[in-house]
């Protein structure tokens, strides 16, 4: 069965969300790009007449049509991926190292290495085929083959051709970087647990035979064959069942024995119970000669459970819900020794090890900052949206992503003593790992199942003892029998199943379909601020100034493109021109860069102190505020010494109270436009003379005030931020006045707010993305994680959810409460052929045949009805 | 009617040659991926062609 949910879609990059509207004067062009399919500026770089929006796309593109791979575009839609602008030398030097390669390859000898990489990008047939056509690129590799749902290729290469360096960076080359990290590199390459196959198929095979084996007992004409082999078909019967009952139905027992060691009961319990009680009816028949007992009912009963157990266990094998911060953390660090560099392993990094962080890489233990400008983006840690300024001397600690130059860094604790990982292993974040038994409908409703049933049996053998000793036992153990919720058992997987799938098609992956019913059941949301409700990806520019020509933007452009500096390379990708030859280009590390073009114009792009610009034109208020700010922080890469606590750190943000105004003033938090959050600004003269300058917003998510206040209405809403409260009129604005707002919080404290929420009996989803949330996500009955694919990790939770997809975060908890309306009413019919079931019992009715007409009819009338709703609930949602 | 006896078993044997197989197949992963496959079957060896020409964006 092709799982639907994990389809991949027709590509083509759908842009997580719509792009911001961008007040510069070059609009993009209406061409696509012939590889990534993105938008391409005015002058494309053009090849064969395609036209491609940078360089990066173009390289790939020569690529594959020199090694004859161009159906790759014709499978798909723009399948290509865009290269990351900044890819440093060497970048895979570390895996050259033979500790990494055995810890990495799965299987090595004296010509050939295999090895199973994970790459996150893949998403389309189109990829398929181009990582499975690999061997084309380069003779080296032998063969590649992906498993598509979990995201993996593996591998198998020559050693004497290519080494594991080479193969890495050619997946990179194409677009296709494998993610290796510290969690890859401790685990083992998963193995499916075949199990419930095993199982599945034993019953199957035995619900088939015994049931041709029943077949004459039902019809009277062939009691003549029935009288001369009824025992022999009989002892055939108990033969095949009995393994049925060993093997295939173990689960049930095992999971109601441990329910019943936490003194609980569950729903495996009564069937537990009818299964055993109609395995021993039927031997006990099949024995003493009486008949040819209930075996087909039997093993139908444990066939059919077992398709609802399958249909519960398929969920995300690609997804992982249980990452910690090894799965962020890098795996090899540059470590600088009196001999030179040298890459090594992070778990052999130890306390007074030098090493260099270059621009990108995250810092992986504890150290001191003994060389370089470190501007550490902490967002993912902390939940701060700006960079922090660390000078010479000061403390870094691990986790944080270096943006710009290289660093030298001095290792003062190992790399599972970090200030993060303790707090990362403190128990309190791990508390829930063995985890409350679920309380879920099924198992509820299964608690008065039995209470009812054993009090049905004992009136039985009350009313029929006195009367007639046979029927008595006939009916005692009948009621047991009809007992069995096997219709009941079968509701929830296949509701909660199908809603998985639903889901998932539209982008929210369950960890199981106990989530859904968490869900629907939820009164309380708490969102993080940084990274979940604002757009990490995105951040509007807007210039400000004299109307710049062609040429200045490409002189801006490619000098812009010169620099490491974060907001040097969003300005480069934001004008996205063709390169202009540059006679000089100089960057000053924390005030900016200085470059000369081919023609002699000369341009200074930096802080306002740096440029020379003076007070700024008082054409708006906005501007002048923004520009106040600039000069008091210089904004690239500032030196800003700052206290040792990660969640003071915020340098660079300058409100604009003129935003913060705009919403008080009445402007609706819907209107039209990009909402805007702290800006930050670049100044620019060329020439000498001031031209203008870019800001630089962060943007919140564009569907989000009109989700905000669908969810505002019926849930109560919290945002946890651990930013600054700059942020809190317009966030009051957006989530209305009776929702929590708390800024500054630690990941502890957050923890805290999720745990005192459940406390109060309150049923809570966190949303969140980052490492900072992760204690609360865990702590939540549904932790929600966004990711973005520029991100491509999300912390241990119940649910992950594409970020340009939480604009429908409201429809989804609305279809979860109606699946779980769903359930309650499979649960209904399946009581009624329960009912109908235990007349017949009572009063001894419960034959063979009745038992072989209804227990099949009602199973599957409970699977086709589950999943009918869903499918109507959904179409009501329009999911 | 004995010869139900021999019918009964030689039809056991063949459920039982299709139950080994169906092992089989669980063992050797082939339901470990049950997307991959489906797509990879549907892949020409065709000659590659360049995009005809610039497309238009949406």
């Amino acid at each position: 069965m092709a799982p639907a949910q994990r389809r991949p879609e027709l590509c083509g990059p759908t842009p997580l969300c719509p792009p911001v509207p961008v007040l510069l004067e070059s609009p993009a062009t209406d061409l696509a790009c012939a590889h990534c399919g993105d938008a391409c500026p005015a002058e494309p770089l053009r090849l064969a007449e395609l036209p491609f929006c940078c360089a990066g796309c173009r390289t790939v593109y020569e690529l594959l049509s020199a090694s004859q791979l161009c159906t790759y575009y014709a499978l798909g839609e723009q399948p290509g991926l865009k290269i990351k602008a900044v890819e440093l030398p060497g970048r895979f030097d570390y895996l050259a190292s033979e500790a990494v390669q055995a810890q990495l390859l799965s299987f090595r000898s004296a010509e050939r290495g295999r090895l199973t990489l994970h790459v996150p990008q893949m998403h389309c047939t189109s990829c398929i085929w181009l990582l499975e056509h690999l061997p084309r690129l380069h003779a080296g590799v032998v063969e590649a083959r992906v498993q598509f749902l979990r995201k993996e290729i593996t591998i198998t290469y020559l050693l004497a051709d290519i080494s594991l360096p080479e193969v890495v960076q050619l997946l990179a080359s194409v677009g296709y970087e494998p993610q290796i990290t510290l969690a890859e590199l401790g685990a083992q390459p998963h193995r499916a647990s075949h199990t419930l196959y095993y199982q599945l198929g034993l019953a199957a095979f035995a619900f088939g035979n015994v049931m041709l084996l029943a077949l004459p007992e039902y019809f009277s004409f062939v009691e003549e064959l029935q009288a001369g082999f009824g025992r022999f078909f009989g002892y055939l019967s108990l033969a095949l069942a009995l393994p049925v009952l060993l093997y295939s139905a173990r689960g049930f027992f095992r999971s109601a024995g441990q329910g019943l060691r936490q003194r609980h009961i569950n729903l495996d319990f009564p069937i537990s119970l009818g299964l055993a009680s109609l395995f021993s009816v039927s031997t006990f028949e099949v024995l003493t000669g009486r008949g040819p007992g209930y075996f087909d009912s039997f093993t139908g009963l444990v066939f059919f459970m077992l398709i609802g157990k399958w249909v519960q266990q398929r969920t995300y094998d690609a997804l992982r819900f249980d990452r910690d911060y090894t799965a962020y953390f890098p795996v090899a660090v540059t470590r600088l020794t009196p001999a030179g560099e040298q890459s090594i392993s992070v778990q052999e990094l130890a306390v007074g090890h030098r090493i260099r962080v270059r621009h990108q890489e995250v810092i992986p233990a504890d150290a001191v900052l003994l060389r370089g400008a470190g501007q550490i983006d902490y967002s993912f840690v902390s939940g701060e949206s700006t960079p922090v300024a660390r000078a010479a001397g000061d403390l870094v600690y691990a986790g944080g992503r270096q943006l710009g130059g290289a660093l030298e860094l001095e290792v003062v604790r190992g790399v599972s003593q970090g200030y993060l990982t303790q707090l990362w292993n403190n128990p309190a974040f791990t508390k829930d790992a063995a985890g409350p038994t679920l309380e879920t409908y099924a198992n509820h409703a299964g608690r008065y199942f039995v209470a009812l049933t054993l009090l049905l049996a004992a009136g039985t053998l009350a009313y029929w003892g006195p009367r007639d000793q046979a029927t008595m036992w006939r009916a005692f153990t009948s009621v047991l029998v009809i007992a069995c919720p096997c219709a009941l058992s079968l509701a929830t997987p296949f509701a909660l199943g199908a809603a998985l799938r639903v889901l998932g098609r539209h982008k929210l992956y369950l960890k199981n379909a106990a989530v859904v019913e968490t869900l629907a059941r939820t009164d309380t949301l708490v969102f993080d601020k940084t990274g979940t409700l604002t757009d990490p990806t995105q951040s509007a520019v807007q210039y400000h100034g004299r109307p710049l020509l062609l040429v200045e933007k490409q002189l801006i452009a490619t000098a812009a493109a010169q620099s490491t500096h974060p907001l040097s390379q969003r300005l480069a990708r934001e004008l996205a021109t063709e390169a202009l030859p540059l006679a000089t280009c100089q960057e000053y590390p924390g005030r900016g860069l200085h470059a000369t073009a081919a023609s002699g114009q000369a341009l200074r792009l930096g802080s306002a102190v740096f440029v020379g610009t003076p007070a700024g034109p008082p054409a708006q208020p906005a501007d002048r505020l923004s520009l106040r700010a600039s000069e008091r922080l210089p904004l690239l890469s500032a030196r800003v010494p700052v206290p040792g606590n990660l969640l003071l750190l915020s340098a660079q943000t300058a409100t604009s109270p003129a935003l913060q105004s705009a919403t008080t003033t009445g402007r609706p938090a819907s209107a039209g436009g990009p909402v805007l959050a702290p800006e930050t600004s670049v100044y620019v003269a060329l020439d000498g003379e001031p031209a203008g300058h870019f800001t630089f917003c962060n943007v919140y998510r564009p569907a989000l005030p009109a989700v905000l206040a669908a969810l505002g209405k019926r849930y109560r809403l919290a945002v946890l931020s651990g930013d600054t409260d700059a942020e809190r009129l317009r966030l009051r604005a957006l989530l209305g006045p009776a929702a929590e707002l708390r800024f500054g919080q630690s990941p502890a404290d957050k923890l805290a707010y999720v745990a005192a929420e459940r406390a109060l009996g309150h049923t809570v989803v966190m949303v969140g993305d980052g490492l900072n949330d992760a204690g609360a996500l865990r702590a939540a009955d549904a932790g929600i994680a966004l990711t973005d694919t520029l991100t491509n990790f999300s912390p241990a939770c119940d649910a992950i959810l594409e970020a340009g997809e939480l604009g429908r975060l409201a429809t989804f908890l609305g279809f979860s409460r109606a699946c779980l309306r769903a359930v309650l009413a499979t649960f209904a019919l399946s009581l009624c052929y329960n009912a109908v079931g235990l007349t017949l019992a009572v009063q001894g009715h419960f034959t063979p045949i009745a038992s072989a007409i209804l227990m099949p009819l009602s199973s599957l009338s409970v699977m086709v009805m589950a999943t009918l709703l869903v499918r109507w609930a959904a179409r009501h949602y329009h999911l | 009617m004995t010869i139900i006896f021999l019918l009964i078993g030689l039809s056991l044997l063949v459920a039982l040659t299709f139950l080994a197989a169906f092992l089989w197949a669980v063992r050797s992963g082939q339901y470990d991926d049950a997307y991959t496959p489906s797509v990879r079957m549907l892949f020409d060896d065709e000659a590659p062609t360049a995009p005809a020409a610039p497309v238009r964006r949406r």
